[in-house]
Parts: structure tokens; sequence; C-alpha cells
């Protein structure tokens, strides 16, 4: 399945996240879910960032959190809301939001 | 004639928040959503329990006797006296460190025929995976 | 076009979930798409009329009133979970509908997508 997994928070994601299996899987960073893309903590990334080459962060949110693109992981791409909407409809089947 | 199958995956403790709870009623409901489908069409509801969620499942719950609420049990007891697969992930139940013994597994008391079964996550990953939508808690 | 079914349990003003499903809403039917949306639990206070829009506050009653004014969107709120929280028929926002749960599912019967928010 192609599954779009919409990350909300900044804690506790990261063993729901691992247990997922998908022929596509998707990470949409959104909410809270942004600071996975521009922080470090101890000097690491979030191991989220790890979990799938399809990662995606929704720039309304990073930017309402004063962040901006250029602060992001590089593996990550910002999108907008009407990005999501192309995403969610065009390249994924199920949704789940956590 | 279709059937939509709908994977309702608890994964919050209850009581704290209603979550566990509007999963568990919004399966149950699917024994009504007909009035609203062409005949012939279904939704098939399956209800899983995995990390924190699979505490919604121990046995001898007092929510009704001290706060007046419907038990998680009692509600877990209505979906199987309803004939719902229940699942209840392998994995976490042992990392909590719990016996089959400790959790509700079935609605005998109340003539119910259904069991919960206790599964590794892959099943429930299977269930996902032949699931037209998923509804996370 | 498609069908996106939002269902979503987050509370009004106190968790931004609320609102981005709302924008999430804006942008689909933006594209073309339909939206179906599901309030139960605490999400039903969105069902409710009156509400003051304040700078500090979100405030969703105008957009979703937009919303429905563009024929692609349906509002619907869970009947028990509002009533328990003191909301009744004559409370409700013009336009929202009032449901049992199972109303929920048959949107999902019929949507293509389905984006369920089962928290805050």
């Amino acid at each position: 399945m192609k599954l779009c997994v919409l990350v909300s928070d900044f804690r506790n994601m990261d063993d729901t996240l691992s247990r997922l299996k998908a022929d596509k899987l998707g990470v949409f960073l959104v909410s809270n879910g942004v600071y996975h893309a521009a922080l470090k903590e101890g000097g690491k990334k979030s191991s989220i960032l790890e979990k799938s080459p399809h990662l995606y962060v929704l720039s309304e949110d990073l930017e309402s959190r004063g962040f901006s693109e250029s602060e992001i992981d590089t593996r990550v791409r910002s999108i907008t809301y009407s990005g999501l909407v192309d995403l969610l409809f065009n390249e994924y089947e199920k949704i789940i939001w956590i | 004639m279709a059937t939509k199958k709908l994977s309702f995956i608890v994964k919050s403790l209850p009581y704290k928040t209603e979550a566990s709870r509007l999963a568990l009623t919004h399966a149950i409901a699917s024994q009504t959503v007909e009035i609203y489908l062409e005949d012939g069409d279904m939704v098939e509801p399956v209800l899983a329990f995995m990390g924190d969620g699979v505490l919604n499942c121990l046995k001898d719950q007092t929510a009704m006797n001290l706060y007046g609420v419907t038990s998680l049990e009692q509600h877990i007891k209505n979906s199987l006296l309803l004939d719902l697969k229940v699942i209840i992930c392998k994995e976490d139940v042992e990392k909590f460190g719990l016996s089959e013994d400790a959790l509700i597994m079935d609605a005998e008391d109340i003539g119910g025929e259904t069991k919960a079964s206790i599964a590794p996550f892959s099943e429930i990953m299977k269930e996902m995976d032949s699931s037209d939508h998923l509804l996370f808690f | 076009m498609a069908k996106l079914t939002i269902g979503i349990f987050s509370s009004l003003v106190g968790s931004l979930s609320l609102d981005f499903a709302v924008k999430l809403s804006q942008a689909a039917i933006k594209k073309g798409h339909s939206v179906d949306f599901w309030l139960s639990g605490n999400a039903t206070m969105l069902s409710k009329k009156g509400q003051r829009s304040f700078k500090d506050y979100s405030a969703l009653q105008k957009p979703v009133q937009e919303l429905l004014a563009t024929g692609k969107f349906q509002i619907t709120a869970c009947e028990a979970c509002a009533e328990a929280r003191g909301f009744h028929k004559e409370d409700t926002m013009e336009g929202c509908k009032r449901h049992s749960m199972d109303w929920y599912l048959a949107s999902c019967f019929s949507a293509d997508r389905v984006l369920h928010i089962g928290g805050d």
C-alpha cells in the first residue's frame, strides 16, 4: 500500500512509525511534527528523518513556528496545503495521523 | 454490492481522553451504517489495539462504579458480542508483561461467541494493508 | 474529482488541529474535490453557532460558512457527542448537520481518501 503518515507531534512518534510497513511510505511533518525537520537535540537530528526517503514538511506550520525553509534538513521537501492535497490524492492511497 | 473495510487502530490509553472510547463506539456503529448505503453495501470494521492501546483491554475495569462511565472493557465486550474482529498486539502485550488471563478475550458472560485474538503486529499490518481506509485513535 | 472525508475529535480553539483540517478542506475544494467533515468528541464545539472572533483565538465559524457556500463541503456533528456537551439542535450553526456515528462510516464508504484525526 502507499501510506501517508501525517506526523503531528515532536515526541513519541518513533515507535509507531518504525513499525509501519508500506510499499511507499510518505512522512509528512505537520503541526508540532515540523520540529523534526528543523531541530537537532544533543547535536543529533531526529530519527524520524531516517524512516523514509519521502519526507515532507508543511510550510505553513514550519513558518508559524518561526522556521524558514532554509533551516530544514535537506532531505525534507517543503510543501503547502495545496501540495499536500495533490500528494494525498495522486501519490498515496491511505492516510493516518499520529 | 460492495464492502469497504475500515481498520480502527487504537494506540491511546483509556479514560484520560475519550479517543479509545470513540474508536469503539464508531466501530460498533458499523452495525447501523446500512441505513445510509445502497442495498448490499457494507462496512467491515476491524479493531486493533497496539502500543499503549493494549491497556484498554485489561479486565476488571471499574469505571462505571467510580466515574459513572461505561468502561472500555464493556465497550470491547459489546464489540465482540456484535462479532467485530478484535486483535490485540502480541509484542505490546508482552512488553507490558501481561498474560492472556489479564485481558478481555471474550464476551461469553453477555452471550457473545466471537473471541479477541492476540496476534503479532505483522497481522495487524496485514489488516491495515487489506483495508480501504485507516483510522488511528 | 474526488472526495476527502475528514473525521476529527480535536477541541475548537484549544488545539490548532481543527484549523489544520479546515485549511486542508479549503485546499482540497480549491482543487475541485469535495469534502465531508465529521465532528466528534470535543470537535463538536465547532458545530455551535455564535462563536466570537478574537484576534488571539482561532476563529473557524466564518471559514466553515464560506466552505459551505461552495456547495462542495458537508459538515456533520455527532449528535450524541454534542448533546453530552450541552449543544442542542437549536444551538447548531446553520448548514451543519447532526447525525449518529454511522454517518461517518457511510461517508468513509464513499470517500476516495479518509483522514481521521482522533484526538487533540
